[in-house]
């Protein structure tokens, strides 16, 4: 029986690892490609830019929503900004990144899941 | 849990077009509702609601919240007292003196970001937590950093205008600027009205040059009340003369406001 159970267990686990390693390798991907734009080749992120309402203003409207969403929320997955923005997962995943290459947000990874948030505490 | 339509910024391009005038008596209105009602003073450049109602001491101002020096409770006043109704009135006050007023004007852009969470965060421990209805945010006109981070907090910009012809231009422009790229709700109260809109016509006139010049829905028409001028402050129409056109008006006002979704 529960030989039975890990044999069919096994290939959805298996999936879901699979699922995983694309979901990481693209978001790499993302970030290299970030960095190629901006003529970087380090993978460290820009030094930490407080993301006030004047520089929200500046932005173009793309990352705006994202940033504006992030703000609201406080702290969050590409998801769930996914669900506030009515955009693709990928799309939100790839504006975070790129939110937090140019400095504005910071990201944590919790087990699976990547939290992006606007750091405040840190007085200065 | 993000309740909506909850939280009004009150904004204007140019300075008395009547922002406090109506971020005072709607919130008097809303409490006469039942409503339980916080009336925040976010002109720190030019603080008047510690004046107009008489609050004569207070340990800690918004100043205090904003610089995370204390929490909003110890911030908030007790008025419904004052206003003798069925809701709820506190006000969260802007420090008016003269130090406090250049502090604040000198904050840097780290620290604005900081008070925009601050004011963020009074969404969930004013709304959520204390069971507050409406929160009204009287800012300080024209583009500066504590106004635009109120309206980035708010669920709706309430934008009080004259028919002067600077204030409709820079209007104009802060609509189209400003609050459309925050994708804020946003509606006008033409102020200061001399034309007569007694009739329905020329009621239906106004509205459509409003619509043709703004591209916004009209919340509201004030004329122009010698009334307001000569009673200097001191009285809250929506309180005080409950048969006064202006407190018919913004009974108007706040069943729109109600309906907001």
């Amino acid at each position: 029986m529960a030989k039975q159970e890990f044999l069919s267990k096994k290939p959805l686990q298996v999936l879901e690892k699979i699922r995983e390693n694309l979901e990481r390798l693209n978001e790499k991907m993302e970030i290299m490609i970030e960095l190629q734009k901006h003529g970087r080749k380090d993978i460290q992120p820009l030094p930490e830019t407080p993301l006030d309402v004047m520089t929200l203003l500046s932005m173009p409207d793309h990352l705006r929503k994202t940033a504006m969403t992030v703000c609201r929320l406080g702290r969050a997955t590409a998801e769930e900004i996914a669900q506030q923005t009515h955009r693709a997962r990928a799309v939100e995943s790839a504006y975070l990144n790129q939110l937090m290459i140019m400095g504005y947000l910071k990201k944590e990874r919790k087990g699976r899941k990547a939290y992006f948030y606007v750091e405040r505490e840190n007085q200065g | 849990m993000i309740v909506l339509g909850k939280i009004i910024a009150v904004h204007s391009y140019k300075g008395g077009t009547g922002k406090t005038l109506l971020s005072l008596n709607l919130a008097a209105t809303l409490v006469k509702h039942g409503k339980k009602v916080c009336l925040f003073d976010l002109d720190f450049r030019a603080p008047s609601l510690s004046t107009l109602l008489k609050v004569e001491k207070t340990e800690y101002w918004l100043n205090d919240y904003l610089n995370g020096t204390c929490e909003i409770d110890k911030v908030l006043i007790d008025l419904s007292s004052k206003i003798q109704n069925t809701g709820k009135l506190f006000v969260g006050l802007a420090n008016p003196v003269t130090e406090a007023i250049r502090d604040m004007s000198a904050k840097d852009r780290k620290w604005e970001m900081r008070a925009l969470g601050r004011l963020l965060a009074l969404r969930n421990s004013l709304l959520n937590d204390k069971g507050f209805d409406y929160l009204i945010f009287d800012t300080s006109p024209g583009l500066q950093y504590s106004s635009i981070n109120a309206i980035v907090s708010a669920d709706f910009v309430l934008v009080a205008t004259t028919l002067d012809m600077s204030d409709v231009d820079g209007t104009r422009r802060m609509l189209r600027e400003l609050y459309d790229l925050f994708e804020k709700k946003t509606e006008i109260v033409l102020n200061k009205v001399l034309q007569d809109v007694s009739s329905k016509s020329g009621k239906e006139e106004i509205q459509a040059r409003i619509k043709d010049i703004y591209q916004v829905p009209l919340l509201g028409i004030v004329p122009c009340f010698c009334d307001v001028l000569k009673g200097a402050g001191n009285i809250i129409f929506a309180q005080e003369k409950p048969e006064h056109p202006l407190t018919k008006i913004l009974e108007d006002i706040v069943i729109k406001i109600e309906d907001l979704k």
